[in-house]
């Protein structure tokens, strides 16, 4: 899913407005899982705005915790930390997670599914979506993805927009119900 | 200003001054009722509140040949060959809908399109009577925003603008931006607009008496509902600096990083903008941290005398400005603020000095709009409409009790709707262009000619007198 699309393109600059993108990604290190945690829980807790099965758990900061820190070692895994630029130059403002998954039966036969992309609302617009994106694509394209897949509440549809406007298409659903 | 900050010697006079204000409340609640009743049998009396009259002559059925058929058909294939002739040979050039859902009806909440029609029969009156405008109470069943906008879409070839009322928010913002977009006629929101309209005019006398200008102006907006959200739009479109500008809620000081901000761009994109623009240099915290050094604070938010403290009002710059415009009750009490330290204070209601009230808006914004035959009503006519106000006030004189014309003073209205009229001239999106006086003269006729309406009704017996309080009788109007 993702955060970084807008409802409505802006009609007036905001305080961070500046024609480069306000941000820079970089791999994430063991160091930076502390200030990823509260953006991955910013994250989860508006997935809860979509779907009652969305329902972030009590144990989430600590779950969030240890996920990071397995990811930033899985070579399956690509984890990159967005920083901001100038007088914010190393603060963690945002990141995007994606995995690699064997496709047995298709081809290409490996995908890169970007799981969670965060950014703070200040650091959003400016192209910033489109930039983390490409970036994250070229990362999974590097360890061998053929395809690239995004995967978010389906009732977002600020993030079905963003995605669609990049040529996603649906291509498989999860239907659910409570047992 | 720390002179000002009440020390305890003063509580017993703080004391003293609630209990006053208690009864003064209490009192007031009585008032009210009262005025409920009285309300009620003259409704069951009345029986509605306007209704259609002929503005033609009717000599005998036989002119119902040109009013109506066989004549009329040339009139309608006249408008089938020119759409825009609907605006030169019927009504559609003066009449209105003001449509509601019932979602936000005064303060009584969603309580539905049925009961939200008394009160869409009093504002049809008040356009009338004050604006000269025929506008159609129009409440409607839907609940979705989409339902909304499709229903006025479609009802939109028979009205000249439209008023869009009591319509909750945030899907108010909404609705008005689409429609705004869609329809080839203004469409207004007056609990937006109207209100913003008539902050702004007092405000920018608030900013002339006290030598500021709106460039260097540190200004907190008290609420975040469909008022405060417009007049923070108006406010930077009068030049506020953004960063100067900060908005308080429920929460506190409204910021890009407040956590509930993803949560508004997903259901009020309009708050969710205003909270990435605003608030340059990060305040965070509550309304006191937000008041630090403001010249002005803008408040509609929450009818209680106690939700502004003196305190608040002493930590702001010297001679600040405080509007306090929630009904019936304001947010502070004016004396309460001016012991304070603020320099001007205004309210919503009509008993104290410097009353912001959107009926000095918005029949004067229609009557200029519906007189160009305008295409739309973008936010400098909004602000031309709010600086023509403020300007009759400063000719009459600036003081710290006479911000703003009051309702009595009607003869301003019709210079408020030239001043409309003529900034759609300017923008290009008048359909009948006319000189500055021909509009004056042209609202001056239309906003007069009601009251000798209603007058001549009355003396000719054909609206009934008022009957008198407690009256025993059922008897209905002719």
């Amino acid at each position: 899913m993702t955060a970084a699309g807008e409802p409505t393109p802006p009609t007036t600059p905001g305080p961070t407005d500046s024609t480069s993108i306000p941000i820079h990604l970089r791999p994430a290190r063991a160091a930076d899982v502390s200030a990823l945690v509260p953006l991955l829980l910013r994250l989860k807790r508006l997935n809860e705005e979509f779907d009652p099965l969305l329902r972030v758990r009590d144990d989430a900061e600590s779950q969030a915790r240890e996920i990071l820190k397995a990811t930033i070692n899985d070579p399956k895994a690509v984890l990159l930390a967005a920083e901001g630029v100038g007088p914010d130059k190393d603060k963690v403002v945002g990141f995007v997670n994606a995995v690699l998954r064997e496709r047995a039966f298709y081809a290409p036969p490996v995908e890169g599914v970007i799981v969670d992309i965060y950014l703070l609302p200040l650091y959003r617009r400016h192209g910033v979506g489109e930039y983390i994106l490409k970036e994250v694509s070229a990362a999974l394209k590097a360890k061998g993805a053929g395809v690239v897949i995004a995967e978010f509440p389906a009732q977002n549809e600020i993030a079905v927009r963003f995605y669609a406007k990049r040529g996603f298409r649906p291509i498989t659903a999860r239907h659910a119900r409570l047992l | 200003m720390a002179e000002s900050v009440p020390v305890p010697v003063e509580a017993g006079r703080e004391a003293r001054r609630r209990t006053r204000a208690n009864r003064a409340a209490a009192r007031r609640e009585d008032e009210t009722d009262q005025l409920g009743r009285r309300a009620v049998e003259l409704a069951r009396f009345y029986a509605g509140k306007i209704e259609t009259v002929p503005k033609v002559p009717v000599r005998s059925l036989h002119d119902f040949s040109l009013w109506y058929t066989p004549g009329i058909a040339a009139v309608s294939r006249t408008i089938e060959a020119d759409a825009e002739e609907s605006f030169n040979l019927t009504g559609r050039w003066n009449t209105i809908a003001i449509v509601t859902d019932g979602s936000r009806v005064l303060g009584l909440g969603d309580i539905g399109p049925e009961a939200a029609l008394p009160v869409m029969e009093g504002k049809a009156l008040l356009f009338k009577w004050l604006g000269g405008v025929d506008a159609v109470p129009i409440p409607i069943r839907v609940s979705s925003p989409d339902a909304i906008i499709e229903t006025v879409e479609r009802l939109a070839p028979a009205f000249g603008g439209i008023n869009l009322e009591d319509i909750a928010s945030p899907k108010c913002f909404g609705i008005l931006e689409q429609l705004q977009h869609r329809l080839p006629i203004p469409v207004w929101h007056d609990d937006q607009l109207g209100t913003a309209a008539a902050t702004i005019a007092g405000l920018i006398n608030a900013l002339t008496l006290t030598n500021r200008a709106v460039r260097e102006t540190r200004t907190v907006l008290l609420g975040a509902g469909a008022a405060n959200i417009a007049t923070a739009r108006l406010l930077l479109a009068l030049g506020h600096d953004p960063h100067k500008l900060s908005l308080v809620d429920q929460k506190g000081v409204l910021h890009a990083e407040r956590t509930d901000v993803d949560e508004l761009m997903l259901r009020n994109p309009w708050k969710y903008r205003l909270a990435l623009k605003t608030n340059g240099g990060g305040r965070t915290g509550d309304l006191a941290a937000a008041l630090e050094g403001a010249d002005v604070l803008l408040a509609a938010s929450t009818p209680d005398p106690n939700t502004i403290r003196p305190e608040h009002v002493a930590r702001m710059a010297k001679g600040p400005i405080v509007f306090a415009l929630a009904n019936p009750v304001p947010e502070i009490w004016p004396d309460v603020a001016r012991d304070a330290g603020a320099a001007v204070v205004a309210t919503g209601r009509s008993d104290f000095p410097n009353q912001v009230n959107n009926s000095l808006i918005f029949p004067a914004v229609f009557r200029g709009v519906l007189d160009a035959r305008a295409r739309s009503i973008p936010d400098e006519i909004v602000l031309a409409a709010a600086r023509e106000l403020a300007r009759h006030a400063e000719d009459r004189g600036l003081s710290t009790t006479h911000l703003l014309p009051t309702m009595e003073e009607t003869e301003v209205f019709p210079y408020v709707a030239a001043a409309v009229a003529d900034a759609t001239v300017a923008k290009g999106i008048a359909r009948l262009r006319l000189t500055h006086d021909e509009y004056l003269e042209g609202a001056r006729t239309r906003m007069g000619r009601s009251a000798r309406l209603v007058r001549a009704l009355v003396r000719s017996h054909l609206t009934a007198p008022m009957p008198r309080p407690h009256s025993p009788t059922r008897r209905r109007s002719p």
